[in-house]
């Protein structure tokens, strides 16, 4: 699948701060592309970057190919539609009259409005004044705004914040109607949840560095669940275990981080000392938990 | 332009409306109040009303007027994701200033007709005046609105720039004091270059206040709005270019 974002060494410092630190990223084109951090860990600056609102510090993004910068952003912004931090849309206009905005902007036919409109849903409310809409319309708008003019990529910055179960759930379906029609999206979100059954590639930044980017799958894989280790003297074994970093963990012995061999030269270890054991498993993990682990690490 | 009518579209329902209407009516009301009160006549009838409205409306409350509307209009983009929407499209950064030009500029051609109509509706009601306003009132009123155009350009830049309500009317309020001060300290030059200065003197055009020679001519006339137009130009393109360069918040 060839890309159609991609970057290389992308940097953003503000004074002495690195927000981005030599980012590499690639978003094949025709998929979704979750892009997944805690808050602050520059998923924000980076979809501003890849848009040209905001400029690095080093490094280049380049849309299907071609450079984005200042000089070339106009013809690249053509193609993409973007929502980022807040929604946009004016109160005191209706959301019928934010869409004209978009049309005379980008000079679309009613056509393409009424498209972007019935794709977001938003057809029963489009006459009323936006400062009455809940934030799931707000998003809605704001999604049929970034779809009118038909984009071939989508950028989409944490557009599930502030919204319900059901409003989290319409978002995920609507993204993945669009994918359905070959526009690519990247959305990005804290929250592994929000973008894990939506998402083809997922991408984790922490501290600005990405941490992971692959498919669900390979990111399983990456992980090496703890070794639990069940026996009648946890204090004992701990103790013996303390050189493969074990901890105790209400009565059972957690260690992390251990792979086969050395999981097998630890219980060699345990019973050769006479420890009784009764159980050795490794833990049941989430993709969560993975998630979590990822980015912990890299806050430490 | 599609900026430009996308951003007349947003002047629907403003609240800028409520200054273009409430300024120059204030500014009537006033004029033609302190004429009542004082119950001094007014001589040179149309000539004398206009000079005790339109006169101090220029001297001071007119640029401020102007930078109020440049701040309403700029304040819907400063919030939400209106700013990351408005730069996140395929327009470009003259285009986005020239629509925002457009908008103070039509709100101050509006606030401009007000003020007439006010004079006019005064002059009748009030005052009994004879006849229609002086055909050359309505020539000096398209001025005003000329002269208009480089405050709006300087006034949407700052607010542009400044991200901010209040800061760029602050900005205003402190050049139509500069303005004013041009004008009584009677600084000719000066005060016809500065955009704050300029409105001042062209509404004292064929009056016959401070620096004014108390006749209308063309060359007045089409001097002073050239200069705004160039100073329009000027400050557009400038304003453009710090866009360009600018990243988004």
């Amino acid at each position: 699948m060839s890309a159609l974002i991609t970057t290389h060494g992308l940097t953003k410092r503000y004074g002495g701060r690195t927000v981005v630190d030599g980012l590499d990223l690639r978003v094949p084109e025709g998929c979704v592309y979750g892009f997944l951090g805690p808050n602050g860990a520059g998923k924000t600056t980076t979809m501003k970057m890849l848009l040209s609102l905001v400029r690095p510090t080093s490094g280049e993004v380049r849309i299907a190919g071609r450079r984005m910068d200042r000089s070339t952003r106009r013809g690249l912004l053509s193609e993409i539609g973007s929502l980022i931090e807040s929604p946009p849309g004016y109160g005191h206009l209706t959301g019928a009259e934010n869409m004209r905005l978009v049309q005379r902007l980008l000079r679309l036919d009613d056509g393409q409005v009424a498209r972007a409109v019935r794709t977001a849903r938003l057809q029963d409310h489009i006459d009323r004044p936006v400062r009455t809409y809940s934030l799931g319309m707000k998003q809605r708008l704001g999604i049929a705004m970034a779809l009118a003019g038909e984009p071939r990529l989508l950028v989409l910055d944490e557009p599930a914040n502030g919204l319900d179960p059901a409003g989290i759930d319409e978002m995920r379906r609507l993204i993945r109607r669009l994918t359905g029609d070959g526009t690519t999206v990247m959305v990005s979100s804290h929250l592994l949840d929000e973008v894990d059954r939506t998402a083809d590639v997922l991408g984790i930044l922490g501290g600005g560095r990405m941490l992971f980017q692959g498919t669900r799958e390979e990111l399983f894989a990456r992980s090496v669940p703890d070794v639990l280790v069940d026996t009648f003297e946890p204090e004992r074994a701990a103790a013996l275990a303390g050189a493969w970093g074990a901890v105790l963990d209400a009565g059972t012995v957690r260690v992390p981080g251990l792979g086969e061999r050395e999981t097998a030269r630890l219980v060699a270890r345990l019973v050769q000392e006479g420890v009784d054991l009764h159980g050795v498993r490794r833990e049941t993990r989430s993709l969560e938990d993975v998630f979590m682990d990822l980015t912990r690490e890299e806050a430490l | 332009m599609g900026s430009v009518r996308a951003e007349l579209l947003k002047l629907k329902r403003s609240s800028s409306w409520a200054v273009v209407v409430a300024l120059p009516l204030a500014a009537v009301a006033s004029g033609a109040g302190n004429t009542v009160l004082a119950g001094e006549p007014l001589t040179d009838g149309w000539h004398t009303l206009w000079m005790r409205v339109v006169v101090v409306y220029g001297l001071f409350p007119l640029a401020t007027g102007v930078a109020v509307l440049g701040s309403l209009v700029w304040r819907a983009d400063h919030r939400g994701g209106n700013r990351n929407a408005l730069m996140g499209r395929p327009v470009s950064a003259l285009e986005a200033v020239v629509g925002k030009l457009a908008a103070v500029a039509v709100l101050a051609a509006a606030m401009q007709a007000v003020l007439t109509a006010g004079v006019v509706a005064a002059g009748k009601a009030v005052f009994g005046l004879p006849g229609p306003l002086p055909g050359q009132y309505l020539l000096i009123s398209v001025l005003i609105v000329v002269v208009c155009l480089p405050v709006a350009a300087l006034q949407s830049g700052l607010s542009m720039l400044m991200e901010s309500f209040a800061a760029p009317v602050a900005v205003g309020l402190a050049g139509s004091v500069g303005g004013l001060l041009l004008v009584l300290l009677r600084f000719d030059a000066v005060s016809l270059a500065v955009p704050y200065g300029l409105t001042a003197r062209a509404t004292q055009v064929g009056t016959g206040a401070f620096m004014d020679a108390g006749t209308v001519t063309v060359g007045t006339l089409a001097s002073m709005a050239v200069w705004a137009l160039v100073s329009t130009v000027l400050v557009t393109v400038a304003t453009a270019a710090l866009l360009d360069r600018r990243d988004a918040g």
